[in-house]
């Protein structure tokens, strides 16, 4: 007897798909009013346009808070994921209560909140006499985007088989080499994955980077925060805000295809499929 | 190993060492005011003029508990969809409920804002329908616990059906079969076997969304009323309207030990099947 009935899988693929549209709703949502023409999103639609992605583009100031979140980002998942790289490689040297405590440690931000390490960063920067800064924003982000770093390098650099790297040493290659030569190649479809994740969550960070920025440098969730109360400036919102959406959706396409990609290079074919990011997201709970 | 280690503990033990001194008065951003260990901030949150905070932080976890549970049942069909009746597709079609999960939360729940809004697209919607007359909105829709409760709903339950798919796919199917072997209905091989064998999972998502709500402060200020704030808004209002580092910093850390403790509640139960690898017939 299969473990559903007709009637059941039915069922099941009904709810799913409805949780499915239930999901993508806002996003479609946004897409279509991005693109509708009228000063408000309500319906009946007024008639296709593409003039807000003209006006949203001569918002210097909009463009600006993107292009500033942009560079952040990207400094904030270069800055991770070396620091996830040197953690985890760290951590495969250790055992037992030294392990523990370190992995403890550096998964840490995961549960703090992210307004109370907002608040405790802004109380820092204060001790230390430093004013609000971007510089100061991607520190922030590296803290929280650190242990997503460890999560995808640490399983990959495991699943190595440890005698490739002893060969490396034992032909004379110095540990530096090794890990250029031999590691580094290897774990690079976790890097990129690292990168990723980092990037999108740096991009969209709101809580740390609205206390620790400065006034005149928004970053793009501070200025969709500030300009979502004008509604002038709602047109132009909803037109970058659908390119974003579309951009990270493709993006997550084909990250996934591009590891599985990798991986069948790699492994070999007939690997089996596995699911690092989300298997990695599971072993928060139960580290080492 | 040192470096990040060194890394989090500056940017983030260090924090929150400060949080627990400006808590316990021995710090202050207020001019003038003296610095000595007081607990008055403490006392006041915890048993007098507080009150306030109190039933903010009340009102807060009973959100967060109401929007774990109803998450985490929402999921578990998903994840049952997925790992029972999607078979060779379930890694695509999680994929597709992960999916608007990596896309920016902010723009989600400004979307929500869009479509709930007393002129938003439901509203519009019902009115161009003529299924209730122009102007007059359906206003329990937004600025209110059934928007912030919504928000938090949508926002987790891909993440919650993740863990409880994950179980489900490493579980021993011939334990189930073996049930249904020995006579067993679906009904009761579900809640005999499968289900029990799954609760790891569900503990798992539980968490998930029971973590994060527990400090969010986002929903509320797009989607919430002046009645729906949370208490990470109590938070954030203590470091910018109105400067009050030591009041503030009393909550905070209230905040963070309240996570702590309920990530040590529920961890306990998290340990055993989660990191078995995938099913060999995958």
């Amino acid at each position: 007897m299969k473990p559903v009935g007709r009637f059941g899988a039915l069922s099941l693929n009904v709810y799913f798909w409805a949780f499915v549209a239930f999901l993508f709703a806002p996003l479609i949502v946004l897409v279509i009013f991005s693109m509708n023409n009228s000063m408000t999103p309500t319906l009946p639609l007024s008639g296709f346009t593409t003039k807000w992605f003209d006006q949203a583009f001569s918002n210097s100031e909009l463009t600006g808070a993107v292009v500033r979140s942009a560079g952040i980002a990207l400094t904030t998942s270069v800055f991770a994921t070396a620091l996830g790289v040197m953690a985890s490689i760290g951590l495969m040297a250790l055992r037992g209560r030294a392990l523990a405590l370190a992995v403890a440690t550096l998964l840490l931000p995961l549960v703090v909140p992210y307004i109370s390490l907002a608040v405790g960063l802004l109380i820092l920067l204060q001790t230390l006499g430093a004013g609000p800064s971007l510089g100061a924003v991607v520190l922030g982000h590296a803290v929280i985007t650190l242990p997503f770093a460890i999560l995808v390098v640490l399983p990959r650099l495991r699943s190595l088989d440890p005698a490739m790297n002893e060969a490396a040493l034992d032909l004379g290659a110095s540990s530096l080499a090794a890990f250029r030569l031999i590691t580094l190649p290897l774990i690079v479809p976790a890097l990129v994955s690292s990168g990723i994740i980092c990037f999108v969550t740096s991009f969209d960070e709101f809580a740390i980077a609205s206390f620790l920025a400065p006034a005149g440098q928004p970053t793009y969730p501070i200025f969709l925060y500030a300009s979502v109360r004008t509604p002038a400036l709602l047109p132009d919102v909803i037109a970058i805000g659908a390119i974003v959406i579309v951009a990270s959706l493709l993006l997550v396409v084909a990250a996934e295809g591009g590891r599985r990609w990798a991986e069948r290079r790699l492994v070999g074919a007939g690997a089996a499929l596995e699911i690092p990011v989300e298997e990695a997201a599971i072993s928060v709970i139960a580290p080492g | 190993m040192l470096p990040p280690l060194l890394f989090v503990t500056v940017l983030l033990l260090v924090p929150i060492v400060f949080i627990a001194l400006y808590s316990i008065g021995l710090r202050t951003n207020i001019p003038g005011n003296p610095t000595s260990f007081s607990l008055y901030n403490w006392k006041d949150f915890l048993t007098g003029g507080g009150g306030a905070f109190r039933s903010r932080f009340i009102y807060s976890m009973k959100i967060t508990l109401f929007v774990s549970v109803v998450t985490t049942i929402a999921a578990y069909p998903l994840a049952y969809f997925l790992s029972f009746v999607a078979r060779r597709h379930r890694y695509a079609l999680l994929l597709l409920l992960l999916a608007p999960f990596f896309t920016s939360y902010l723009l989600r729940v400004i979307a929500w804002q869009i479509i709930l809004n007393n002129d938003g697209v439901v509203n519009s919607l019902l009115w161009s329908l003529h299924l209730r007359p122009h102007g007059d909105a359906v206003t329990w829709l937004i600025y209110s616990n059934f928007s912030v409760a919504l928000v938090l709903f949508y926002t987790w339950i891909p993440f919650v059906a993740l863990p409880i798919f994950v179980v489900l796919e490493n579980m021993d199917h011939r334990l189930a079969e073996a049930a249904s072997d020995l006579g067993a209905s679906r009904t009761a091989t579900f809640w005999k076997v499968t289900f029990p064998l799954s609760l790891p999972g569900v503990v798992a998502g539980f968490v998930f969304v029971l973590i994060p709500t527990t400090g969010e402060f986002i929903a509320p200020l797009f989607v919430g009323g002046p009645n729906n704030q949370l208490f990470g808004n109590s938070i954030q209002a203590f470091f910018s309207d109105s400067p009050d580092w030591n009041y503030g910093s009393v909550l905070a850390l209230t905040l963070i030990v309240v996570v702590l403790i309920l990530m040590v509640v529920f961890g306990r139960f998290l340990n055993t099947d989660l990191r078995a690898g995938p099913r060999g017939d995958s």
